[in-house]
């Protein structure tokens, strides 16, 4: 029975506003086509809703009503002054910097000078360079027909292309910065790609904040391409902190080639509707992967986190440990699949996901998934769902800590072991400040 | 490790083409014309002498089937199924009301005995066994015989075929019928009320515990022929019941249908224990022919304190398609999901169950083992869902998967809702093969390669044999004792 398909409103005025920013989104003539073929994709595919397996609990079509427009340039004045306070405990942070305001680059707000071992440039840049390179590298569409990627690949303005050479071990690491700040509301979409070399470690951070002020309905898509060389190491973290209204979509591209290690980290705090998808390759044996992520939701807030590990190869080894605090009406999504193809022998797969609720109205979702088709592997998923423990609680009252202060040391300590997981200290310190924000507390010392 | 020249011999008696159930009765039968449309369903009902409300019933389920669509979201691959190619009724021309045993078709006896189903009643008294079972035996359409009816009806159990419930007892078919499955749950079940044959009804009333095991024994024999069976299960409140259910069909090269459905009823206090030994022929070992075995299972614990406990052994099939389902609705209610599912040759399991919490600190528990083999693919999927107002609900979940030779698959797609805080919900699975450390240690402590095999694999299924009673466990251990053994090589 074929039924036929109509397009939402929102959908309807998705096409509308690229037609009406075609013109001004960067870009030489190849590259507008394809962002033509990726509106394109995007128009037979819709807004990803619940009838498709991968979004079964977040309705983006439901959720999507209002469409922004898209953010083709800025002029919003921002002194490095101002970036500190919307970077909050990042900024104490040691490490080079490169800004994006509303999603164009800003060099005046930038710090690259000295970073050794990088090779930073603008994704902005390349796609006016109409080089066949930057074409290719830039605007594919990923494979996998995904309604949000392609509208990446539609609307993308700027970001970072970010080359760690063969064999450099850059000691700071480097924050991509996207702030939003100015009174539009609007549509920011930027794209980044990390290429770690040969033998390589780096530790880059892809952080979105918000100028206190600043508008709080936006919309902000980003994917990250990363190809992590043989023998080398990536930490790679994503912060994303709000103030609860706005629509993040986020999508992390990942391939590991042999002997190579990936620590990600996805850290949001009060995001309105959010969706993190990770796609993690092993494209060579021996590859690594970490990946955790803490993540906390109140009001009516909606933070999904999914992921796809694909163990295409032999003897590599994956672990992910997700935590989620959920209050108040928040909605926390985990759906984390693993595969391993045949013939990809000694795999060694983990998985964990868990959620504490703190409101009889939260809700937890998750969806733990293992698809196996070799043999000689070890692989298993656990997931739990709970309030705190009411024992734990009378504990510490019974040692005169009061209530409030009780519930926010078990939470601290939940989340915690999450954070844990993110090696550079100064980064482990700001994500927990924030942690404490969210709860709260003032930041520790 | 290479296995033993006796392994390989053990195995072979339980693998796929060595299906020892797969002998065909010749039989008369009375067959429905072939395909379906209205008048097969007004055929079905007129057959069975059926009240009106029965056969609007069965053409409001047709109405709405014709409206659906198969469904495709389970990992199994097959053709689609011509549901116009299909004998939708099929029974042993003797049978039509045998009045006592004597009655019955000495070659469907014989067919029973073959399958070691004792259906008449000095025997079983005389028998080995102390403990005594209850059968319904069901032959392609129609319940051929139903014994210990006598001794039941002392206890006040009602143990019937469904078709002669409908006849005795049609205010309890008419009041829960459907109220635990309704005609259009999904494509399966609608197609299933709309054509249902024949099944077991159980009643028992309030206070009784039931005095005996009570199973139903199905069997297909007749070609191209669908198997739609229907059971209902009532424990009303206080009641006690443990039931049985058993199948095995011909090998035949052709695919054959059966679409059940089970609707369970736990008021009150009561506890329904529902066993299955699922043993349809599974195909050949180059996956030709088998039973698609498309089964909507689900119990209704309505009253407060009701129990429903499902245990399945899985070893037949071609592909299974099959979740037996707890609805929590009363408080402090608890449901439980045993399950063994061995998968070898081109078997397709996607099984599993949905606990859907709905009353205030009611409880489950989930205990799946999947153990693949062969070329098959072996799925749990499973839901575990907390409704807003129940609070203080439980749930513990452990499905672990056994994987044996690299060309087999098995998967876990659990779903875990939970939509208030007080809800407790743990999950764990693994998947794995038998660890090498575990074997040696054994083998150290002087213990054969197969002996090792057999002690880690058994304590592995453990946890689920327990669950079955004690006729269907010494059964099912060996089954799975021998199944596994030589397959570790």
């Amino acid at each position: 029975m074929n039924v036929a398909v109509m397009k939402t409103k929102a959908e309807q005025a998705i096409s509308e506003s690229f037609e009406a920013a075609a013109a001004k989104l960067p870009g030489s003539a190849a590259v507008k086509e394809r962002r033509a073929q990726a509106i394109g994709t995007f128009g037979g595919l819709g807004l990803p809703h619940r009838r498709i397996e991968e979004w079964k609990y977040t309705d983006l079509r439901a959720n999507l009503k209002e469409v922004l427009p898209a953010a083709v340039e800025d002029k919003t004045p921002l002194t490095i002054g101002e970036l500190i306070v919307a970077l909050g405990p990042l900024a104490h942070v040691d490490a080079h910097r490169i800004v994006f305001v509303n999603g164009h680059h800003r060099a005046d707000l930038s710090d690259i000078a000295d970073a050794q071992g990088l090779a930073i440039s603008t994704v902005g840049k390349a796609l006016q360079s109409a080089s066949e390179e930057a074409v290719a590298n830039l605007a594919s569409t990923p494979a996998g027909g995904d309604a949000v990627e392609a509208l990446n690949t539609a609307f993308m303005t700027d970001g970072a292309i970010v080359d760690v050479a063969k064999g450099a071990s850059v000691a700071k690491p480097l924050l991509i910065v996207f702030v939003r700040a100015g009174s539009e509301a609007n549509a920011v979409t930027v794209r980044n790609l990390i290429t770690v070399g040969e033998g390589a470690s780096a530790t880059i951070v892809e952080a979105s904040v918000v100028l206190p002020g600043a508008v709080r309905d936006a919309h902000f898509n980003a994917l990250a391409e990363v190809s992590v060389g043989k023998g080398a190491t990536l930490n790679h973290v994503l912060s994303a902190v709000d103030e609860g209204k706005s629509l993040h979509l986020s999508n992390c591209e990942v391939t590991l080639a042999a002997d190579a290690t990936y620590r990600g980290f996805q850290f949001s705090s009060s995001l309105g509707f959010a969706r993190h998808g990770a796609n993690i390759l092993f494209d060579g044996e021996g590859g690594k992967l970490d990946l955790s992520g803490a993540y906390l939701a109140r009001h009516s807030e909606h933070v999904d986190n999914t992921l796809v590990v694909d163990h295409a190869v032999p003897r590599c080894e994956s672990r992910e440990l997700f935590k989620g605090v959920l209050d108040g009406h928040g909605r926390g999504v985990f759906q984390g699949k693993v595969i391993v193809r045949p013939d990809a022998q000694k795999t060694d797969g983990k998985q964990m996901s868990q959620a504490l609720m703190l409101s009889e109205d939260a809700e937890f979702d998750s969806k733990p998934e293992l698809e196996i088709y070799a043999d000689d592997v070890v692989c298993g998923h656990g997931t739990t769902s709970a309030e705190l423990d009411s024992d734990l609680l009378f504990y510490c009252r019974s040692r005169g800590i009061p209530e409030k202060e009780a519930r926010a040391l078990m939470i601290e300590s939940f989340i915690g072991e999450a954070l844990d997981k993110v090696e550079h200290e100064g980064l482990r310190e700001a994500l927990a400040s924030y942690a404490m924000q969210w709860l709260g507390r003032s930041p520790r010392g | 490790m290479a296995a033993v020249q006796e392994t390989i011999d053990h195995v072979r008696k339980i693998d796929v083409d060595q299906y020892k159930y797969g002998f065909e009765t010749v039989i008369d039968s009375i067959r429905a014309p072939k395909g379906l449309d209205e008048s097969t369903v007004r055929y079905i009902s007129a057959k069975k002498g059926e009240p009106e409300w029965l056969l609007n019933w069965r053409l409001e389920a047709f109405t709405r089937w014709k409206a659906m669509t198969e469904p495709t979201w389970a990992k199994v691959n097959y053709p689609k199924i011509d549901f116009q190619d299909l004998y939708y009724y099929s029974a042993p021309k003797s049978t039509e009301g045998p009045k006592s045993l004597a009655e019955v078709d000495p070659e469907l006896l014989e067919t029973y005995n073959k399958l070691g189903i004792p259906l008449k009643e000095q025997e079983v008294l005389a028998g080995v066994t102390s403990s005594r079972v209850a059968v319904d035996a069901v032959f392609d359409s129609v319940s051929v015989v139903t014994t210990f009816k006598d001794e039941l009806k002392k206890a006040g159990v009602i143990f019937c075929s469904i078709s002669e419930a409908v006849r005795e007892h049609p205010e309890l078919v008419r009041k829960y019928l459907g109220s635990v499955v309704p005609q259009s749950d999904n494509f399966y079940a609608s197609l299933n009320s709309a054509v249902f044959s024949d099944g077991s009804f159980v009643y028992v009333p309030e206070g009784v515990r039931c005095p005996m095991e009570l199973s139903t024994y199905f069997r297909i024999n007749a070609k191209q022929t669908g198997q739609f069976e229907r059971t209902l299960i009532i424990a009303d409140r206080g009641a006690y019941v443990s039931y049985l259910e058993g199948c095995t069909a011909p090998m035949r090269d052709e695919n054959q249908l059966h679409a059940a459905v089970v609707e369970l009823v736990a008021l009150d206090d009561a506890e329904i224990k529902y066993s299955t030994v699922q043993n349809w022929y599974p195909g050949d070992a180059q996956g030709k022919g088998g039973i698609y075995n498309f089964v909507t299972k689900r119990g209704d614990c309505r009253g407060h304190h009701s129990k429903i406990s499902w245990t399945q052994v899985e070893t037949g099939s071609a592909i299974t398609w099959k979740y037996p389902s707890c609805i929590l609705r009363g408080d402090y209610s608890r449901g439980e999901f045993y399950s063994i599912a061995v998968s070898n040759g081109y078997q397709q399991v996607d099984s599993g169950t949905k606990m859907i919490h709905l009353g205030k600190n009611s409880s489950s528990r989930i205990i799946s083992k999947g153990i693949a083999a062969g070329y098959s693919q072996n799925t749990y999927r499973g839901l575990v869902s907390a409704h807003r107002k129940a609070t203080g609900v439980r749930n513990f979940t452990n499905c672990d998967s056994l994987l044996i030779g690299d060309k087999c698959g098995a998967h876990t797609v659990p779903y875990i809702e939970a939509k208030n805080s007080s809800a407790h919900f743990e999950h764990e699975a693994t998947t794995s093969k038998i660890s090498d450390d575990m074997l040696f240690y054994c083998r150290q402590r002087g213990l054969s390669s197969e002996e090792a095999v057999a002690l880690v694999v058994n304590g592995f299924v453990r946890d689920v044999l327990q669950q079955l009673p004690m006729e269907f466990m010494a059964e099912s251990q060996k089954l799975i004792g021998i199944s596994l053994e030589g397959s570790v090589g």
